[in-house]
């Protein structure tokens, strides 16, 4: 019981899962699209644990993707890394390059730590174009192998989905922990923060890397399951997609970003051109921003706490129950 | 080329990020917020003056850039509205309109790149060939900032702009319309951004992945030598494009093209830039 009140979003998240299953695996496109989906997700996950508890609007998440991508493929196409040893270098080169200039811009305002996050990612984009000994320039790099056994679509629609699993559960534990906790105080009153002995620029710094770390694994999943990676493949308007899904999802819950993932590639199949894309995510969020700026999430949370008032005041109307306040 | 002709071609160049920098400053001392869809105002301006052609077009194009910011500036009033006053959610708004904008147009003109020849002939100045173009660009620059200058320092408006800057409860109290001024600047900040657009289009082109990139660098220029003054916006400009023709001229490709963002970086992380300082000060 215990389990379930703790760890309801991973609960959920593998229900979830463990249902779309046997409709993914039946049609060989959909388990291309649920690879690039958990790739996503991973991202917009990364995007939830800066911007949605650490108050970082970060535009980099795309930038540090393509650092894990181009430490996967250097470790195993040129190097020749062990299978999954290259995910650590993945996960290691983006946190470290999160840490460093968090701790430089996160005692700056919130819209000046953004602007910066954009800068980096800018710089990072160009280093990649320009480096064609590292990591072939303009022209990409292609033959990255697969990740040891791991060989069909099947196989890594499994991992990335056990690996956004894997994050939501670690997500939610952080979320519980005294590092969560502090989190959300500084996001709400820095001042108070400080009070409470927190250090504030590495509290941010720390969970800017760990989100940095995360965009490490999409890339690295992303490079393997690829085998080719160019400049443009992980690039702003990555980081622009996968920012417009968590907050439209809902960026301070746990689930909010998978469902703004989910939801943003669904509809994108609906569209009538692949142009239309950006006007369309452009749309949603300013709709989301103008009807529920805590997103989807928030959203249903407000519903069923009014539902839930409702019925309390029908049920026992002289008892006055208050209405449960939205976060 | 002799040094000379580096800072001369900056200079030049550098009064596009002027133009884009001026609007980030200006909204930054009335809202306290950036909007990220001046570059798209930018490239709207750019392809309908580019695909009406003309006089007419350049008119359409900035009625375009205009329309975009007006836009902008409606969801600015409707989060009002509805109690958000965040200056963060503005900035995010402004990025969802940034995108659908880029992303119309792409829509509508595909991925051409916007440029227009208008002068076929160059200027020599001192051994040193130099653009109509980008003579007219300064101008414009030059031109726009002035006519800023007059209508904010020496102007009825302007006092009651520089208020509502600097503090906004006291400036309604006074009876100044601060959300009129304030979607007033949203509204100039597109009518600069177009303009921005339509000198890029007869300068070096742009295509519809140019956005972001063209705010940035006119955020960077703003805030090089303070945001809170709009014509130190000017100079932040101009210096920006001295920097990349130099970073042309003396390294490499690379470094010239991470020159905004560099700027940015450092700026940022040597300022104190968004801390406490009063919107709108003249200090």
């Amino acid at each position: 019981m215990t389990f379930w009140a703790n760890h309801r979003n991973t609960l959920i998240a593998i229900a979830a899962v463990l249902i779309a299953a046997p409709f993914v695996a039946s049609r060989p496109v959909w388990l291309d699209s649920a690879v690039i989906l958990g790739v996503y997700a991973l991202l917009a996950l990364s995007v939830g644990i800066s911007y949605g508890q650490a108050g970082i609007l970060t535009m980099s998440q795309g930038a540090f993707a393509s650092v894990g991508a181009y430490a996967a493929a250097l470790c195993s196409a040129r190097w020749g890394w062990p299978p999954f040893t290259d995910l650590v270098l993945a996960m290691l080169l983006p946190a470290v390059l999160a840490y460093g200039v968090g701790r430089v811009v996160t005692r700056l305002s919130p819209l000046a730590t953004a602007l910066a996050t954009l800068a980096l990612g800018s710089v990072i984009s160009i280093y990649i174009r320009h480096a064609d000994d590292l990591t072939g320039g303009y022209v990409g790099f292609a033959g990255i192998p697969a990740i040891g056994f791991i060989d069909t679509p099947l196989e890594y629609a499994v991992l990335a989905w056990l690996l956004v699993i894997a994050v939501v559960y670690g997500y939610e534990n952080l979320m519980r922990s005294a590092h969560g906790r502090a989190l959300n105080v500084l996001q709400q009153d820095q001042a108070r923060a400080r009070a409470d002995g927190i250090d504030v620029a590495r509290s941010m710094s720390a969970a800017f890397a760990l989100s940095a770390a995360i965009a490490g694994i999409a890339g690295w999943l992303y490079a393997h399951y690829v085998s080719v990676l160019s400049p443009e493949s992980l690039d702003t308007n990555i980081s622009v997609t996968a920012l417009l899904m968590a907050v439209v999802g809902g960026a301070g819950y746990v689930l909010g970003p998978i469902i703004g993932t989910v939801l943003f590639d669904t509809l994108t199949r609906l569209l009538p051109a692949a142009e239309l894309q950006g006007l369309f995510y452009g749309l949603a969020l300013v709709v989301i921003l103008l009807v529920a700026r805590t997103g989807l999430m928030g959203l249903g949370e407000q519903l069923i706490g009014a539902a839930r008032s409702g019925l309390g005041r029908r049920a026992a109307p002289a008892a006055g129950l208050p209405a449960r306040a939205a976060s | 080329m002799t040094f000379s002709e580096f800072i001369l071609r900056g200079v030049l160049a550098g009064s596009i990020y002027v133009l884009l920098a001026v609007p980030m400053s200006l909204l930054f001392s009335t809202v306290r917020t950036i909007d990220f869809a001046v570059g798209a105002y930018a490239l709207v301006a750019a392809a309908v003056a580019a695909s009406v052609g003309g006089v007419l077009g350049i008119a359409a194009g900035l009625g375009a850039a205009v329309a975009g910011s007006a836009a902008m500036a409606l969801i600015f009033l409707l989060l009002k509205r509805f109690g958000c006053h965040n200056h963060i959610i503005y900035a995010l708004a402004s990025f969802g309109v940034a995108t659908a904008l880029a992303s119309a147009v792409l829509w509508q003109y595909g991925t051409q790149s916007f440029v227009r020849d208008s002068f076929s002939q160059f200027w020599s100045l001192a051994g040193i060939r130099i653009s109509p173009q980008g003579v007219l660009n300064l101008v414009t620059a030059l031109v726009a900032v002035t006519i800023l200058y007059v209508v904010i320092q020496r102007s009825q408006l302007g006092r009651m702009m520089r208020a509502a800057a600097v503090n906004v409860m006291g400036s309604e109290l006074a009876g100044i319309p601060v959300e009129l001024i304030q979607v007033g600047t949203y509204l100039v900040g597109g009518l600069l951004g177009g303009i921005a657009g339509l000198l890029i289009l007869f300068t070096a082109g742009l295509d519809y992945s140019a956005p972001l990139s063209l705010t940035l660098s006119g955020f960077a220029a703003a805030i090089v030598f303070g945001i809170d003054n709009p014509f130190r916006a000017l100079f932040g400009g101009l210096a920006m494009g001295v920097a990349e023709a130099l970073a042309a001229g003396y390294t490499s490709g690379m470094v010239t093209s991470m020159v905004p963002f560099l700027f940015l970086l450092i700026v940022l992380g040597t300022s104190r830039f968004g801390d406490a300082t009063v919107a709108g000060d003249r200090t």
